[in-house]
């Protein structure tokens, strides 16, 4: 192995680690919570899900047009979001059913 | 004599509830920074000023419309009890959120007060909340309190006192919904007026808004009450579901609760509310959980936090674990001396000393560990576990809202699984909750740990704290692995979301600590001084009687003559010089000592054979010597169905009987090891029998409670007995052949 391929190797790795711990900002993407890839501030556009899913996340105060900030995201499972001056911690089927905007 | 007021203590999780109950009516009840605590309502009394006060403190909830278990039980006790004043505990350091249920207290129409609670943590985050300004714009009086430090309930409850004494009507509060839910509401609320449809129990208002809300509870006691005025209701409600979601794609509740926020806002921005600092920067404990809960490392400090837990323990108890293992030799040889031969003498020290004894000898080293499970749990760290095994235990078949239940059932190892079975009310899926219910008695309660720690400490001296954690980490993943098994066959169903509100960070305060520690050792204490101390007995009795037939006693002192006679008249004397303390042995002399005890030892074997107990543990020995137990651990593991406790009594009282003459002060560990037929592999094959078999009596009956059927509790019987035996059947066999 040269040292470029080594080097090519330790970046691809140094990426991988980046993707799960380093902020991505990906500004005015829509998309599921669980999809969401940085900490920071979003926008809740919609709640998708059940009857019974929607009336919990309204009397947790996640309704469309509020304003977010994701704790800690974990792209594809759980993550934290906080909301109305609390922190949620929401599962995959919950995040995924909640739609939100970089903001 | 004025007539006694009720009050009732309602508001968000974590709000500060049972803090403040604990402060008004000085009891200990639990309080923990975990989400949950208090599942039921707890009721407790207190005097002020002349004025009996009946106050009840209610579990947390974030609504009153019937989503959750919490909810449910709060909004019954107050529709049927209906107390004079109902206390609401805000927040104020997350006032936005908290006022969300205040909304629907005012929408119910019940007479209320605000106790603010958490100013100092408020002031700490730079807010400042108006408190006149907030009473005047919602109608009702707000006491600023610090429930931690006593600070202004005085006040509270004298304000609390006037609200109960007062002639004032309390109408429910008219909040608009928006143009097309306030048409609907007004039409619905004049049907439910005109035929006084649920009036009994509900305002026609709150009745109206829960059915606009699509309550499940309400639905189906409007059906009960009258079906006619029920199904014409549902289809106006299903008219107005139907056109929201198609113009805005909502449902009338999440419409409803945006009302709600909208109202809250209108509130706080008429200058209740001053930020001194940024509004949107984080807290401290968000920027903890940053690292805490990242994906990468927070399940690696979670595990390290664990594994420190354990040295901590065992570590710092190990120096009073053994000065209590003395108190209770010296105790065992003192009644050895002073105490006459005889039945009496055999109970205190067989039965007593040796059984109970062994319990309390554990005492120091639950302590270490109950006060460092206080100090994850009031910290509020043990939500952040929950939050991050939500994760781990979707892919079994649970909820993240079980991890509660498993560690309360011990799962950091000193739980009980009675609390355990009980926290499974939490869980909204009823197969969620069925399987979390069977699974967490394998946790590794108080009971259990005295007996890990035993054996632990007998066969792998060395690294006692990690033979410890990887036993627990066992409880877990085969706690994990039946529950999944459970979820793919008799309990299949649909997995329901995991969300939970996680409780900021607090510094726990030394009496939380101390009060949470001596709570659950005392517990332990009063469990070993009764229910451990008769059931001692009773074993004692049943290894002791029916005793020898007198025919094989006159075998056994035949020979001991026989030994003796063989012995010069010099040597018989020197002996007995020797037992009444006033002489020496010579070589002779011990030799003879030594043939004698020989002979007292197989009397005493023969005699515990011989017992009732003896006779069940040498029924069953043909099969479970196949998993390495010999009849005497059968004795003792038959004791643990009635509690886990007496399994270490039980296996002090068996192995003392069998051991006449050994050194009083030799510790039960001490004489298994030197047993011949224990060694490390049955050790372990007992350990995984005793963490997965039958779960104790007391937590059998409330498997059968919680479940509804004792259908369910025999399964948990028989399905663990029978996994525990193959389980260390495995073991042992394994463990032999690998030599």
């Amino acid at each position: 192995m040269t040292l470029k391929d080594l080097n090519k190797k330790c970046r691809c790795l140094a990426k991988k680690v980046q993707q799960c711990t380093v902020s991505q900002h990906c500004v005015g993407q829509h998309g599921p919570l669980s999809e969401t890839c940085h900490a920071g501030k979003v926008k809740i556009c919609k709640i998708t899900g059940d009857r019974k899913l929607c009336a919990r996340m309204a009397s947790l105060g996640v309704l469309a047009g509020e304003e977010a900030e994701i704790i800690c995201p974990k792209k594809g499972s759980q993550c934290l979001l906080k909301i109305q001056g609390g922190t949620l911690s929401l599962d995959h089927t919950t995040s995924s059913n909640i739609i939100v905007q970089s903001v | 004599m004025k007539k006694p007021i009720t009050m009732a203590l309602a508001g968000n999780p974590n709000a500060g509830k049972t803090t403040l109950f604990n402060e008004l009516t000085g009891s200990r009840q639990h309080v923990g920074n975990y989400p949950g605590i208090t599942v039921d309502h707890k009721r407790g009394h207190f005097t002020y000023k002349d004025q009996k006060v009946t106050i009840t403190d209610l579990p947390g909830t974030y609504s009153l419309t019937a989503y959750s278990v919490e909810e449910i039980v709060s909004r019954d006790f107050l529709t049927n009890n209906r107390p004079d004043v109902v206390i609401n505990i805000v927040d104020a350091s997350n006032l936005e959120r908290n006022l969300y249920l205040t909304t629907q207290f005012l929408e119910m129409g019940v007479p209320l007060i605000i106790a603010l609670n958490m100013i100092d943590v408020a002031k700490d985050r730079g807010i400042t909340v108006r408190c006149e300004k907030l009473a005047e714009l919602l109608g009702v009086q707000v006491v600023p309190i610090i429930a931690r430090s006593g600070q202004g309930t005085e006040e509270l409850i004298k304000q609390a006192i006037e609200v109960a004494q007062s002639e004032k009507i309390w109408n429910p509060k008219d909040i608009s919904y928006g143009d097309d839910l306030d048409e609907v509401l007004m039409k619905i609320v004049s049907i439910i007026s005109d035929s006084s449809f649920l009036s009994s129990t509900y305002p026609p208002h709150y009745t109206g808004i829960k059915y606009l809300e699509h309550d499940d509870q309400i639905l189906t006691l409007g059906q009960k009450a009258d079906p006619v005025i029920a199904q014409k209701l549902e289809q106006m409600v299903g008219a107005i579901s139907d056109h929201l979601l198609k113009t805005m794609e909502v449902y009338p509740e999440s419409m409803i609760a945006d009302h709600r926020y909208g109202f809250i806002k209108s509130i706080i921005r008429q200058g209740v509310l001053t930020h001194k600092f940024d509004i949107d920067r984080l807290y401290t404990s968000d920027k903890i959980d940053k690292v805490l809960t990242n994906r990468l490392i927070g399940p690696v400090i979670m595990l390290l936090i664990l594994f420190g837990l354990y040295q901590f323990t065992f570590s710092w108890s190990e120096l009073p674990v053994s000065w209590m293992e003395s108190l209770f030799g010296w105790m065992g040889g003192i009644a050895d001396t002073t105490l006459p031969d005889g039945p009496l003498k055999s109970m205190l020290i067989s039965g007593v000393i040796d059984g109970v004894g062994g319990v309390l000898g554990f005492v120091p080293l639950i302590m270490f560990m109950f006060f460092g499970i206080a100090i994850l749990e009031d910290s509020g760290y043990l939500a952040r576990v929950a939050f991050m095994m939500d994760r781990i235990f979707r892919i079994f078949g649970l909820h993240g809202s079980s991890v509660m239940p498993f560690i309360v059932s011990g799962g950091i190892a000193g739980g009980c699984a009675v609390p355990g079975v009980m926290a499974t009310r939490t869980l909204r899926s009823p197969k969620e909750r069925m399987a979390t219910l069977l699974t967490v008695p394998f946790m590794n309660c108080g009971a259990k740990v005295p007996v890990l720690v035993l054996l632990i400490g007998a066969f792998f001296t060395d690294h006692q704290a990690l033979y410890m954690f990887l036993f627990t980490m066992l409880a877990w993943f085969v706690a994990l692995v039946v529950a999944k098994f459970l979820r793919m066959t008799v309990l299949k169903g649909e997995a329901t979301p995991f969300v939970m509100e996680l409780p900021p960070y607090r510094f726990p305060t030394l009496r939380g600590l101390v009060i949470h520690t001596w709570e659950r050792t005392w517990q332990y204490i009063k469990k070993a001084g009764t229910v451990i101390l008769g059931i001692s007995i009773i074993l004692w009795a049943l290894m002791t009687y029916p005793g020898l037939p007198e025919s094989q006693q006159d075998n056994f002192s035949a020979k001991r003559t026989a030994i003796s006679q063989s012995y010069p008249e010099s040597i018989r004397s020197e002996l007995l010089a020797y037992n009444q303390e006033t002489g020496e042995l010579s070589k002779k002399g011990k030799q003879l000592k030594a043939e004698l005890t020989i002979i007292d030892q197989e009397e005493s074997g023969a005699g515990l054979r011989y017992s009732i107990a003896g006779k069940i543990g040498t029924f069953l020995e043909p099969v479970s010597s196949l998993a390495g137990f010999d009849w005497r651990t059968n004795i003792a593991l038959l004791g643990g169905f009635a509690a886990k406790e007496v399994i270490i009594s039980t296996l002090g009282t068996a192995y003392s009987m069998g051991e006449v003459e050994v050194d009083a002060s030799d510790s039960l560990g001490e004489r298994l090891v030197r047993d011949p037929h224990w060694n490390s592999v049955v050790a372990v094959a007992v350990l995984i029998f005793i963490m997965f078999y039958a779960p104790c009596f007391v937590t059998v009956v409330c498997i059968a409670k919680e479940a509804g059927s004792w259908k369910w509790a025999f399964f948990s019987m028989a399905f663990n007995t029978v996994f525990a035996f193959l389980a260390a059947f495995l073991v042992f066999q394994i463990g032999n052949l690998l030599g």
